[in-house]
């Protein structure tokens, strides 16, 4: 049975960053992992179009140690089973790399029929992977997906663009990107949790894939990652009751010279 | 040639990064996938055009090419418009040529045959500078730069036949119907998020947005999940992207997706009845209360003042 390859990513829950309101140094350690959000909408797809076309859904992540969590995680949303690039270099890797680590995966599951990406992280939000992907295995890539059938060999796909709807179809294999409004991402039931605790995981290392030096160097260099020193004043109004702090409210924005 | 190269999809963005290309002192080189394309950009005067004829319809079928020509000519840099056609395309063409792609970037500067830039991450918590040393990909966002026109010079046209993909086939094109208000152009706007528990409620946002004269808005969910207001007035990166001057969020948790398309904004103020959410790392203002008792009251109040 072919496979529909889904890829996501594990990110740090962003309501957990700390950061230094003087130094804007931000503190990613005490964060809680989380499949990114819309992730969760491209596994159910990838469920969904295995369910519709006979495919069997596998998940494959490239995250360090702590990706470990998310593998049962993603297993509950419906996947088969899931794969793993286990190395701490993913915590720096850029779109190049991940991309080129991801494809290499990809090669070594083979007997793919689709590979699903979500249009972008929720941490980076660069949406480079799921085209990369395509160039790097030079399979053709459909992004921006809100709708899409599998008919056969035959994908058709519905994009949505600034102003309109286009609509193309490709023969498969191909790399989709999905919107999230591809289709909702249901939370598991109690029974999929625990199934997804008996499912396969296989796990590679960097040195399994058929990588060089430079497939795993990123490309552009980080000189700095900082807390936003955000122009937005953040103001709470706190004081009085709500109808006190409504009024506080209301005569802020005629200050500002918005009402 | 060694130099600048950009392109977009859209051509106000094209007239926008070849006028941001200007600053680098380099060689700016557009390209075009038609003569009519090249037309709109000989406007902004760069060096050179290349106008790239292939048979697919479709630009994300000449990322082969555009990778091509990159290679040939020892590009330093290749500016695209961050369209959703552009960031498929600037991905694609940066997996061929094997370079670094800063997608979303801002502040972006030209310095010894480098370019640094930075990027929001986490829903704007953060930012990052990113630099790169040789080719780089950037795309760019529509409205960072001013776009200058530019009809001294005398741009050189290079017109060439390339291989298009043909495994992507354009079935169609239907334009997206715009429901509801143009949240585009609008002065306030109210934006309805989860936490309004049914469609009726949203009354509440009308309401309100009636006192102070502003559109309604919604988040993704309300517009595709939910099916409570038509797609166009969801706003966020693949919805609509707005600046007024007065942004109120009742409801809405922020993720990053929403707050991307709010971030030009001149005020921002959310209501929400979790203190730890999203939106407050964004606001201007901010009260922790439930949008049913806050929004009434605060409709009242703005009647009053």
């Amino acid at each position: 049975m072919s496979k529909i390859i889904v890829c996501f990513k594990w990110v740090k829950a962003e309501d957990d960053l700390r950061i230094d309101p003087a130094t804007l140094n931000v503190d990613l350690s005490k964060a809680k992992g989380k499949i990114s959000e819309y992730d969760r909408n491209a596994i159910e797809t990838a469920k969904l179009a295995a369910d519709a076309s006979g495919g069997e859904a596998v998940a494959l992540t490239y995250g360090a140690a702590d990706a470990k969590a998310s593998l049962k995680d993603a297993m509950s949303r419906g996947p088969k089973q899931a794969f793993w690039v286990n190395d701490q270099s993913a915590e720096s890797a850029d779109g190049f790399v991940t991309a080129n680590v991801l494809a290499s995966a990809i090669r070594k599951i083979g007997d793919y029929s689709l590979i699903i990406c979500a249009e972008g992280a929720a941490d980076t939000y660069a949406h480079q992977v799921g085209p990369r992907i395509g160039a790097i295995m030079d399979i053709p890539v459909i992004s921006f997906v809100k709708e899409m059938k599998i008919e056969g060999n035959k994908l058709t796909a519905v994009r949505k663009l600034e102003n309109s709807f286009e609509q193309v179809e490709v023969e498969l294999p191909a790399v989709v990107t999905v919107l999230p409004e591809i289709n909702p991402a249901p939370i598991p039931g109690l029974k999929a949790v625990l199934d997804a605790g008996k499912k396969p995981v296989t796990e590679f290392k960097i040195q399994d894939l058929e990588l060089d030096q430079d497939d795993i160097t990123r490309k552009t260099e980080v000189a700095s990652f900082k807390g936003c020193s955000t122009s937005r004043k953040k103001i709470m109004f706190t004081e009085g009751d709500t109808k006190e702090r409504v009024n506080a409210l209301v005569a802020a924005l005629k200050k500002e010279g918005v009402l | 040639m060694a130099g600048i190269y950009v392109y977009s999809d859209n051509s106000e963005l094209n007239g926008e990064l070849i006028t941001l290309a200007r600053t680098s002192g380099q060689e700016v080189c557009a390209m075009a996938l038609s003569d009519a394309d090249a037309a709109e950009i000989v406007k902004f005067g760069p060096d050179t055009i290349f106008i790239l004829k292939g048979q697919n319809p479709i630009a994300e079928s000449y990322t082969g090419a555009m990778a091509k020509l990159l290679t040939d000519q020892d590009a330093s840099v290749f500016l695209v418009g961050a369209t959703v056609r552009g960031r498929d395309i600037a991905a694609q063409v940066a997996a061929k040529v094997r370079c670094g792609l800063i997608s979303e970037a801002g502040n972006l500067t030209f310095k010894d045959g480098a370019v640094q830039a930075n990027r929001f991450m986490y829903g704007g918590l953060t930012e990052q500078i990113e630099t790169g040393k040789a080719l780089t990909a950037v795309t760019i966002p529509s409205g960072k730069y001013q776009s200058v026109k530019n009809e001294s010079v005398k741009s050189v046209v290079v017109s060439m036949t390339v291989d298009t993909d043909p495994r992507i086939r354009l079935l169609g094109s239907s334009p997206v119907v715009k429901e509801g208000a143009d949240l585009s152009k609008a002065k306030r706007i109210v934006c309805a998020g989860m936490g309004f528990d049914k469609k009726e409620d949203l009354k509440i946002a009308e309401d309100l947005a009636t006192s102070m004269g502003a559109e309604v808005g919604c988040t993704r969910c309300i517009a595709e999940d939910r099916g409570w207001m038509p797609a166009s007035t969801y706003i966020g990166i693949s919805g609509a992207v707005v600046k007024p001057d007065l942004y109120l969020a009742l409801g809405v948790s922020g993720q990053i997706q929403h707050t991307f398309g709010v971030r030009d904004s001149k005020v921002i103020v959310g209501i929400n009845n979790n203190e730890k959410a999203a939106i407050f790392n964004v606001v201007d203002y901010g009260i922790v209360g439930d949008l049913y008792e806050v929004a009434p009251l605060l409709t009242e109040a703005v009647k009053n003042s």
